[in-house]
């Protein structure tokens, strides 16, 4: 006798978000990336459907990185030091299919240029890369205000998604995306209570659900991923229970946790095998969107995905 | 060491000082009380005074604006003395301890337990007390006219009296003191062997107090006390007829040590500590009795007995007994039932020979006055699921029954108790205690007693939470809006404020204002208590709907708006008639105790047969707390009925 074997239904899903407009819709995208609409765990596709793959996006700064470890920065070579370079070589070199691009020239610390000059350039590199973007500020909640506004203008149009909105500063950012067309990150600290709190903040402005992406706020390989990993899985069971206000995808940024650990920077091939493993992980928790860093890590993981997403 | 001399206006009070001495201990040496939430750390900002004279010295703080600062400001508790002062300390930074008027106390005494729905004395029936408990005093008096002895009845004058006295009255264990002993026999033949004996309970035991010449047995008076960590109540209560005769409510002087008992109990093991702690509380009750006697012409000697409800910590202060093992691990502190003792020996001025009782209490953060609120509410006897919940500093949850009683403690802070916010005060005369918004720019505002605004409490912060969220001028953060256009909307160095009365309006020559650190205060305060009573529940798998009877107390004075409780999701979204909102209940309670030994006997076998919860320990607590830090909680499907939410 054949063993019947049960299968849970969950009665939620994920909302699909989609990143980047094509010319029919008002933008100048080559491709437009969708992410989320699961209505189960990650890869259980006997209980539920997974119609869209996580994604593997590699990140750029608009000013050469400081602090990055010797076994990052050999990966690209001096094309650090030429933004537009390095971006092209991430998609036309490394494949990438979604660009993280990171404002952080206008932080004080770090040169502190203006905000028309870092809006300047994402307006060039625009018109140089035809994929989807994301677009971050650089950390500093006062100037974020400032060049996050003036770049939503400038990408107007372009279903960019923008980061990154906190409980205590969200206003700002949401009203310009909503009025420029794009969709808002929204972090909280390893919450799940505070991230449906941010979600509902941002909803409140009128922000549709399926155009938040979450940041649940991560951690590397050995420095409390259990923790992140059960966080998230608890979200994302609410989720698929039906919490509307936890439907969220999740984005991480696995290459700025990873790259400014011990292991990372003390030798490049720890670094390179340390970001594969915590993406793999976080994959598993129920990632959609991975910002890395590593070349070689963001491809070999967007091929095990490719693994993964095969039924069988 | 120079002496200085400090002159503190506009009281007129002069202090001599020593050269380098803090602003703020001159000011308690003078009896002069100013906010001080922090216990003098320099960060609450709150003991702003202004130096008209004088040399001294004053430590830099974000507390005082370059503006004030020109006009003379400084944090009394950051300055220190290097000269002859004049010191004037304005209104806001007076720690209110004038009394609630007599009308005022008169309500609360007619309605010591009241609906919050209908202020009627019909309404106050519905639920105030029933009459169960036997009259049966803390003090008692006996007139006796004694047989004189004779050769066929030669018995001893003390054994005489005792025979006397249990003709009267049914009193098997029998004690006096020396004392009496030591003055009997004159006493009773210049008298005529006509006396009146005062007759104490010491539990189990009734004492011979004392013995006066003749008949005094109609003076007989006792007063019930709420010792609360922010405010004090007394009650004068005719001990014979069980009148009360009128109340009295002041700020606890302790406040200017601290806001919390911790805060206090750390204070206390400083030096000299718990010796402040101790008097600053015996000198509120010192202060409520003689306002209570000269305003009803009753003599001290004739206040017999004195019965106090407070919250663990609160007991130890006032017995001057050292609390500091309450917050040491495993936190027990030094007694839960304390035996009667004569009230000199604690320093509280009455008959020289009267007894001092305690509410007795359950844990090391649920004390007299919960048991007190539940004699009151008569919770103990209620036959369906009932919940219990004093919205005070130290907030306390009480779940049951007639069959069995939980309770915890969530720290809930001064907020509603009008303390540690910018513009709050006590619910006293010009208090707003009611507000509604029309519109961002049109406030409708009530004081108690009619008065111009001085300030804002407890029910006023609720009202005001409310009408802004419902509003859309605060987010479910608790954060202003800055897209909403008013002049009621502005930044201030602390963040965005909400004004709730421009300063032509008030009686404080300032703007009344709501901070967004006063909300953050707020929500933390309703998170507390809300997920406190959760976290209960969910302990016991029950959930708030089980909930039939849902009682609130707090020194709200006259009026909560359930509503509006609701709405900002400290009270859970019931059925509304579920909510009875109690009032004062610790001080309802503390006087039926000192007028009935059964009513004693009852609040001692509700302390030991209620079961505390430490909610620190509880894994879910946290989660639940987060939760509710949101307006009117992140779970918004609990606050279905909530318009936005």
């Amino acid at each position: 006798m054949a063993i019947d074997i049960a299968h849970e239904k969950y009665p939620g899903s994920i909302y699909a978000v989609e990143i980047g407009a094509a010319k029919a819709e008002g933008g100048s995208r080559e491709s437009v990336i969708k992410v989320g609409g699961e209505t189960t765990l990650p890869f259980l596709f006997n209980e539920g459907a997974i119609p869209n793959p996580p994604v593997v996006g590699l990140e750029v700064f608009d000013c050469e990185p400081l602090e990055w470890p010797e076994g990052l920065t050999r990966e690209f070579g001096d094309c650090l030091k030429d933004p537009i370079r390095w971006a092209k070589r991430c998609v036309g070199e490394f494949g990438a299919k979604l660009l993280c691009v990171r404002l952080m020239s206008v932080h004080p610390d770090w040169g502190g240029r203006s905000s028309n000059d870092a809006v300047g350039f994402l307006k060039a590199l625009l018109g140089e890369i035809k994929t989807p973007l994301i677009v971050l500020g650089c950390g500093d909640a006062q100037k974020d205000n400032e060049v996050l506004a003036k770049a939503s203008q400038v990408v107007r149009g372009e279903r960019c998604l923008f980061g990154i909105a906190t409980q205590g500063n969200y206003k700002t950012l949401a009203a310009s995306c909503l009025a420029d067309g794009h969709s808002i990150i929204a972090e909280s600290p390893i919450d799940v209570n505070i991230a449906k709190q941010v979600n509902i903040l941002i909803s409140d402005m009128g922000f549709s659900p399926n155009r938040i992406v979450m940041h649940p706020t991560t951690g590397s390989l050995g420095y409390g991923m259990e923790y992140v990993f059960s966080i998230m899985e608890r979200a994302r069971l609410a989720a698929l229970a039906g919490d509307k206000m936890l439907s969220m995808p999740f984005i991480l940024f696995t290459g700025q946790e990873v790259w400014r650990v011990k292991e990372a920077k003390e030798s490049a091939t720890l670094g390179l095998e340390w970001e594969i493993a915590t993406a793999t992980a976080m994959l598993h928790a129920g990632a959609n969107i991975l910002i890395m860093r590593h070349p070689k890590a963001a491809m070999e993981v967007s091929k095990f995905i490719d693994v993964l997403m095969k039924k069988e | 060491m120079e002496k200085f001399k400090i002159l503190f206006k506009p009281d007129n009070v002069e202090v001599e000082a020593d050269r380098g001495e803090v602003l703020l201990s001159t000011a308690i040496k003078a009896g002069i009380y100013i906010n001080s939430s922090c216990g003098g750390d320099g960060v609450c900002g709150r003991c702003k005074v202004i130096i008209d004279k004088g040399k001294f010295r004053t430590e830099p703080t974000g507390r005082i604006t370059q503006d004030e600062r020109k006009k003379g400001y400084a944090l009394a508790c950051l300055t220190t003395i290097e000269g002859d002062l004049t010191v004037r300390v304005p209104a806001g930074s007076r720690l209110d301890i004038k009394k609630i008027k007599e009308e005022d106390a008169k309500l609360l005494r007619l309605k010591g337990i009241y609906s919050q729905a209908e202020d009627t004395p019909e309404a106050a029936e519905e639920i105030s007390l029933k009459e169960v408990f036997a009259h049966s005093p803390l003090a008692t008096k006996i007139y006796l006219e004694l047989p004189p002895p004779t050769l066929d009845d030669k018995v001893s004058d003390l054994e005489r009296l005792y025979r006397e006295i249990r003709k009267a009255k049914d009193v098997p264990i029998m004690q006096t003191g020396l004392t009496n002993i030591k003055r009997l026999g004159a006493l009773l033949r210049q008298s005529d062997w006509k006396v009146t004996v005062l007759l104490g309970k010491r539990n189990e035991t009734t004492e011979i107090v004392s013995i006066e010449p003749g008949d005094t047995s109609t003076k007989n008076y006792g007063v019930a006390f709420d010792i609360g960590t922010t405010t004090v109540a007394g009650q004068l209560v005719n001990l014979n007829t069980k009148e009360a005769l009128g109340t009295k409510v002041t700020h606890n002087r302790q406040v200017v040590f601290g806001d919390d008992v911790i805060t206090r109990i750390v204070y206390a093991t400083e030096e000299d500590g718990l010796e402040k702690l101790h008097h600053a509380v015996i000198d509120n009750i010192n202060e409520i009795i003689r306002e209570l006697i000269t305003a009803h012409k009753v003599n001290l000697s004739d206040v017999n007995g004195i019965m106090c409800a407070g919250n663990t910590t609160m007991v130890h202060l006032l017995l001057r007994v050292d609390p500091k093992f309450i917050r040491m691990e495993p936190y027990v502190p030094t007694a839960n039932f304390v035996p009667t003792i004569r009230a000199s020996e604690a320093g509280i001025k009455i008959n020289p020979r009267g007894l001092l009782a305690c509410v007795p209490g359950v844990s090391t953060y649920v004390g007299g006055d919960v048991t007190a609120g539940i004699v009151a509410s008569g919770l103990d006897e209620a036959e369906d699921l009932t919940v219990l919940i004093d919205i005070g500093t130290n907030g306390e949850i009480v779940l049951g029954s007639r069959e069995w009683l939980i309770c915890a403690a969530a720290s809930a802070g001064p907020a509603f108790e009008g303390s540690g916010v910018s513009c709050g005060m006590r619910a006293t005369n010009g208090a707003i205690q009611r507000v509604s918004i029309a519109d961002p720019q049109t406030v409708k505002l009530e004081t108690i007693g009619g008065a111009p605004p001085r300030g804002i409490c407890g029910s006023g912060y609720i009202d005001a939470l409310a009408e802004l969220f419902l509003h859309k001028i605060l987010d479910r953060d608790g954060r202003i809006s800055r897209s909403i256009k008013s002049s009621r909307i502005r930044s201030s160095e602390a963040g965005l404020e909400f004004v709730l009365a421009f300063k032509d309006e008030t009686a404080i020559d300032a703007d009344i204002v709501i901070q967004e650190q006063d909300i953050e205060n707020l929500k933390r305060s309703k998170a507390s208590i809300y997920s406190a009573a959760s976290t209960l529940l969910r302990k016991l798998n029950l959930d708030f709907k089980d909930v039939k009877r849902f009682y609130i107390a707090g020194g709200f004075g006259t009026y909560l708006d359930i509503e509006k409780a609701v709405t900002i999701g400290l009270l859970p979204d019931l059925d509304r008639s579920v909510f009875k909102f109690i009032g004062n209940s610790s001080l309802v309670g503390s006087r039926e105790i000192l007028l009935s030994y059964d009513a004693f006997l009852k609040a001692e076998e509700i302390a030991k047969k209620m079961t505390y919860m430490e909610l620190s320990v509880e894994p879910g607590y946290m989660d639940e707390y987060i939760q509710a830090l949101f307006f009117p909680h992140t779970d918004m499907s609990r606050f279905a009925s909530i318009r936005g939410a």
